[in-house]
């Protein structure tokens, strides 16, 4: 359900969509429009979750609907996935940055770790990221891709994601420490 | 590690089939009926569809497999047509080769959210599309309408067609 956060695990991987399935939405088939959301919707929010949190459900919606509105371009059904994930981390961090005007625009320094806001919730963690790092993380934890490739994805030198990778890196590690010695 | 996910509901769904398709209409509505109630009804598509569904008399499932089905529906007008159609609860979408459809309900609070699109599946929607806005308007109205009528009877969630 809408807003219902739950955790889960982030290795399940993209599944094999039919060729023909994919054919038959870029002609307007709803079956097959509806077959594709099923099969693409689970990736699509796992990338979208980490990278716009309370933001996700519309970055999660607004992905959906740039992939069926441009589904006639894709002339390589093969490259359903990569296509998709170009498309969600762009609107993940474009939906984030629009709404949160009040999220740190850069990294911000994290709280010390006797701060009562630092909770032991991975949420607050990514939430003291700015969506840019956050969708870093996400490509390079979740989709294992290395820094040219996300430079490429987000419109950044690969240089640039080097040292914000590191950065995000570096302030998730030591909070996600810091919350697990809490426990 | 564990990541933060969430899911998103049926008219999210619905909403993205909308705008992914030409010239279709969209509406939202609340209904004054707890979801299982709602879907009670709506899940019977024979006996629900006719009356609220526009230029639906009568509607026949003629296969099932799962969440699958086949059916003969007949308009007003007297044509017919077969319909594929998936259909699961809070879910369902239809489509002929002309004409396609779907209605998304989702709990909310003491009552359902519904959603409702429909659109046809002609070459050059895609310009034509910007030309039924009006009446896409209009027959939102009317769909809402019925949807509202037949579930806003006290104590009495529907289940006959208008």
């Amino acid at each position: 359900m809408l807003d219902d956060q739950r955790a889960e695990s982030a290795t399940a991987g993209p599944v094999r969509v039919p060729d023909a399935t994919i054919r038959s939405a870029q002609r307007g088939d709803l079956i097959a429009l509806h077959d594709l959301l099923e099969a693409i919707t689970p990736y699509v929010r796992r990338l979208c979750w980490p990278i716009a949190l309370q933001d996700a459900p519309d970055a999660t919606q607004e992905t959906l609907i740039v992939v069926l509105r441009k589904l006639g371009t894709l002339r390589e059904p093969a490259a359903l996935f990569g296509w998709v994930r170009v498309i969600a981390v762009r609107e993940a961090v474009r939906v984030a940055r629009q709404s949160s005007r009040t999220a740190p625009a850069e990294l911000i320094e994290l709280p010390a770790p006797d701060d009562p806001a630092l909770t032991a919730d991975i949420r607050d963690v990514l939430n003291r990221l700015s969506p840019e790092h956050r969708a870093v993380l996400t490509l390079r934890d979740l989709e294992g891709l290395d820094e040219r490739a996300a430079g490429e994805m987000l419109g950044v030198p690969a240089g640039t994601v080097r040292s914000r990778l590191f950065r995000a890196r570096e302030s998730f590690r030591r909070a996600w420490r810091t919350e697990g010695g809490d426990r | 590690m564990i990541w933060p996910i969430g899911e998103i509901d049926d008219l999210r769904r619905l909403r993205v089939l909308a705008a992914a398709i030409p010239g279709a209409m969209y509406v939202e509505t609340d209904l004054p009926a707890r979801f299982d109630d709602v879907w009670q009804v709506l899940g019977d598509l024979e006996r629900a569809l006719p009356g609220l569904v526009p230029d639906v008399r009568s509607v026949r499932v003629t296969e099932q497999h799962g969440e699958r089905f086949r059916a003969m529906i007949r308009g007003r007008s007297g044509l017919r047509a077969p319909f594929d159609g998936i259909l699961r609860p809070g879910w369902c979408l239809m489509q002929s080769r002309f004409v396609s459809f779907g209605i998304a309900v989702a709990p909310d609070g003491d009552g359902t959210r519904l959603g409702y699109m429909s659109g046809f599946r002609f070459p050059g929607m895609r310009i034509l599309g910007p030309l039924l806005v009006p009446a896409n308007r209009l027959l939102g109205r009317v769909v809402v309408r019925r949807f509202i009528t037949r579930f806003d009877r006290d104590g009495d969630s529907g289940g006959r067609p208008m």
